[in-house]
């Protein structure tokens, strides 16, 4: 499936398009978090504040710190059940998302482990558009 | 401070406000979920047995459907374990002192992308919810934005932060 690149209010009056997918973690589909696509990053990160909404547990998971966008957070990995909208279908898997505190960013990430390594991307920066093809039976 | 909700059950009148909830669950731990489960305090409960521990019924005192009509009312999300979906069934009226409402805040017919952006901007730092073109809350936090949704029965087609600045909407330094 095509995506196009999503418009983003940067401060004040700034917009940036940037390639988001929005994704339903640990099935509650009223409220799919928009996540970046990521190269440079070598796993799924979010704020925990969406493990703490949508109950994922936590309490026993590794924790690890990670630097994020100059910043050193700490994290934690749980495995989720995940899931987007290729064209109507739903598509899930499971995968290991990192959790982390003071997450200073405005979406969560995706990165190679458990996303770019489930799926095939290919992604035009000149058009502004990505395909996701998944890697496995769905 | 988080206003108190009146409620029956089991032919009771209950007065409770999601902190009392929360005070009720501290150090309980979750039965196993077998369909509905309800968010507190990051965890996920089966519904009566978190409001079996509130009103100190016995959970045959009153029903599932009961028990979760109350918590979502009191601002619990509420799911269904397994198969993606989330159950909601008729919204309930909600006030919430951080929330900002923007429901029906809709971009006009033009320039709808264009709207939306500007009505996103008066909410940097907070957590949004959106649908097409709607804006429908705002909150300081994602408990407040996901609470939101499961109260009125709202389905969003995405939820994240409005970013302050350019760094904030990009990507992570290689780990």
């Amino acid at each position: 499936m095509t995506f196009g690149f999503r418009p983003m209010p940067i401060g004040p009056a700034g917009s940036l398009n940037r390639p988001i997918v929005d994704v339903v973690v640990a099935g509650f589909d009223a409220a799919p978090q928009a996540c970046l696509i990521d190269s440079g990053a070598t796993a799924i990160r979010m704020s925990d504040e969406i493990a703490a909404a949508l109950g994922v547990d936590l309490a026993d998971a590794p924790a690890s710190d990670v630097v994020v966008g100059g910043a050193r957070v700490r994290g934690r990995e749980a495995r989720v059940e995940l899931t987007i909208d290729l064209d109507g279908d739903d598509v899930t898997w499971d995968a290991p998302v990192w959790f982390c505190e003071d997450w200073p960013q405005a979406f969560g990430l995706l990165g190679l482990r458990g996303f770019l390594d489930m799926f095939d991307l290919a992604l035009s920066g000149q058009d502004e558009t990505f395909e996701l093809t998944p890697r496995f039976s769905y | 401070m988080a206003a108190k909700s009146t409620f029956t059950m089991a032919k009771r009148d209950f007065r409770a406000s999601a902190a009392d909830v929360e005070r009720a669950v501290r150090g309980v731990h979750p039965t196993p979920v077998r369909g509905l489960f309800v968010v507190v305090s990051g965890r996920r409960y089966p519904p009566k047995q978190v409001m079996s521990l509130v009103t100190g019924l016995p959970v045959s005192a009153f029903t599932s459907h009961h028990a979760v009509r109350t918590l979502r009312r009191l601002g619990f999300a509420v799911g269904r374990r397994g198969h993606g979906t989330s159950v909601f069934t008729d919204p309930m009226p909600s006030t919430g002192d951080d929330l900002v409402i923007e429901k029906g805040a809709s971009a006009a017919a033009r320039d709808d992308a264009d709207d939306l952006q500007a009505v996103l901007r008066q909410h940097v730092g907070y957590w949004v919810a959106v649908r097409g073109d709607e804006l429908l809350v705002a909150a300081p936090d994602a408990k407040g934005v996901i609470g939101w949704l499961s109260q009125h029965g709202e389905r969003a087609e995405s939820m994240f932060r409005v970013p302050a600045d350019e760094g904030a909407a990009s990507g992570v330094a290689p780990l």
